[in-house]
């Protein structure tokens, strides 16, 4: 990428800390039978993982084409989830109920690594999505993540419960003794992903 | 006045629990606008990462606003050029968490009058030490690159979209915090000005229009260059006809605050539609360059505009069931 190595290293260290919290989310969910949003903490653990590579080269893990095919498996499952709720499925606490913008996180994934020049992902060089015949979608999807980020901080000083039903668990819930797991960190999380998500976008304007 | 009043928050009772939870349903327009602001403070410190930012194009940028202002204005903007241009790693890092602050202090609830109040300053500051007063002194202000100077606009929003309700019945989001007639007048004194500014010798010359068109078309992608390109060509020698139509277009809009509403709404639309315009004009306020510290004027006089809309005023009703 293109940003002062120090300012990269630290946005990709978020990631990493994102990746490693979400994978902590879903042990803890499974051992203490907390409801999380699986689907979401599962995305932001390997987004966590490609984002960091993304920024900084020595951290890269997989080539771009894999990358590509699992953020499009992401996104159809949102895109699934989307369409689930449309329809007016019962929510589960255990999913997303809110899926659009992790399906905008992992098309935005995919685009990064679409217009992301395989020469220069090897390199670490900057790049850039002018030359792009879909450099429109550029400031769209940052100006998207920057709004569920600002959205997010909106919805945090919430109170954890309601923040739980905002977050992931929609009205009625199986289990109505067990509290959401971290709800606030979770949104944390998010924004922390959709900030950097964003930087990462606005590098490539 | 409590808080979630303060801060715009609907009667959740009244709209349900899910609903009031999850959905931008339970944000009434006021926080949404509020919302819009951070997203765009947000926008202006990830902007401010970029990596040209951190070498010193950007103190060179900020001196250049000092060309043509009276020595008052101008040599505290060098001084401050200077000072960024020798610790520009360290203070553009600065200026880019504080802005990112800003936004993300608008959108976290307990400090929305703390980030607000701190975007005034900081926005003056700006204005003076980054943008020369957007070159109304220095006789280059124009609507179409950017005058009165985008920053200033944060401050005007943080004033109208302040958390507090001295004229609850106000029938749009900006006469709430400081009364109708204020908002009026602001409204009034901003696109005045901004038509007064499309007269002046420098905004009203043959290529001045066309000249900033084509400043715009610079680094963009084609789609953006193409409507940059073309408009240049059509306006080109155009300058003062070009100049007297916006300027109409701009008394319009500043006028019709006072009229009834159907005529604001009409000249609201018209407002959007020019600052549409003014952005693309502005190379979407050359965003796509790598050089953008702000979005530019555009998106942020389409949200003061949106601040006029017309709406039904809050009920007392519902004022009562959150306090």
């Amino acid at each position: 990428m293109g940003g002062p190595a120090w300012l990269t290293g630290i946005f990709a260290a978020a990631m990493l800390a994102v990746a490693v919290y979400c994978t902590g989310r879903l042990i803890a969910a499974r051992r203490w039978r907390r409801p999380t949003e699986l689907d979401t903490d599962g995305a932001h653990v390997v987004m966590g993982l490609a984002m960091a590579g993304t920024l900084v080269s020595g951290l890269r893990t997989l080539p771009a084409t894999m990358w590509e095919a699992v953020f499009a498996a992401g996104a159809a499952w949102f895109g699934w989830r989307m369409l689930q709720a449309r329809r007016g499925a019962q929510p589960t606490p255990w999913r997303s109920s809110h899926p659009l913008p992790h399906l905008v996180e992992c098309a935005a994934m995919v685009f990064m690594f679409l217009i992301l020049p395989a020469s220069a992902a090897a390199r670490g060089i900057s790049m850039t999505a002018t030359e792009s015949r879909f450099s429109f979608l550029t400031l769209p999807l940052a100006l998207f993540l920057f709004g569920y980020a600002v959205w997010l901080g909106d919805r945090v000083t919430l109170h954890a419960p309601v923040l739980a039903l905002a977050a992931g668990g929609g009205s009625s819930t199986p289990h109505p003794a067990r509290r959401h797991l971290a709800p606030r960190c979770a949104a944390i999380c998010k924004i922390t992903m959709g900030i950097t998500m964003g930087y990462t976008l606005i590098l490539m304007l | 006045m409590s808080e979630s009043l303060a801060v715009g928050r609907a009667p959740a009772a009244a709209r349900g629990p899910a609903r009031a939870a999850g959905g931008t349903a339970a944000l009434d327009p006021r926080r949404k606008l509020q919302l819009a602001l951070g997203v765009i403070w947000v926008l202006d410190g990830i902007l401010q990462y970029q990596p040209s930012m951190f070498t010193t194009s950007f103190p060179g940028m900020l001196a250049e606003s000092a060309r043509g202002n009276p020595a008052v204005v101008a040599t505290p903007i060098t001084w401050s050029a200077n000072l960024i241009d020798h610790h520009v790693a360290v203070l553009n890092a600065v200026f880019a968490t504080v802005q990112l602050a800003l936004g993300l202090g608008i959108a976290w609830r307990p400090t929305v009058r703390l980030a607000l109040a701190a975007s005034v300053a900081w926005s003056l500051a700006v204005w003076w030490l980054g943008e020369g007063f957007g070159g109304i002194l220095a006789g280059t202000a124009s609507p179409v690159n950017g005058a009165p100077g985008p920053v200033v606009l944060y401050a005007v929003l943080a004033v109208l979209l302040w958390p507090a309700d001295r004229d609850p019945s106000a029938p749009f989001v900006a006469g709430r915090a400081v009364g109708r007639r204020v908002a009026r007048a602001t409204w009034l004194v901003l696109w005045g000005s901004l038509a007064a500014f499309a007269l002046l010798p420098a905004s009203r010359a043959p290529g001045a229009i066309s000249d900033t068109l084509s400043d715009g078309a610079v680094g963009a992608p084609a789609w953006l260059a193409w409507i940059d390109t073309h408009a240049a060509s059509a306006l080109n020698d155009r300058g003062l006809p070009a100049s007297i139509v916006l300027a109409v277009l701009l008394t319009a809009v500043a006028a019709a605050v006072y009229l009834p509403p159907p005529v604001v709404r009409a000249a609201l639309v018209l407002a959007l539609v020019l600052a549409a315009a003014l952005w693309l004009a502005q190379g979407m306020g050359e965003l796509f360059t790598g050089m953008a510290t702000d979005p530019e004027s555009g998106p942020l006089l389409a949200l003061l505009a949106l601040a006029f809309w017309p709406a039904a005023p809050v009920r007392p009703a519902a004022q009562a069931g959150e306090a």
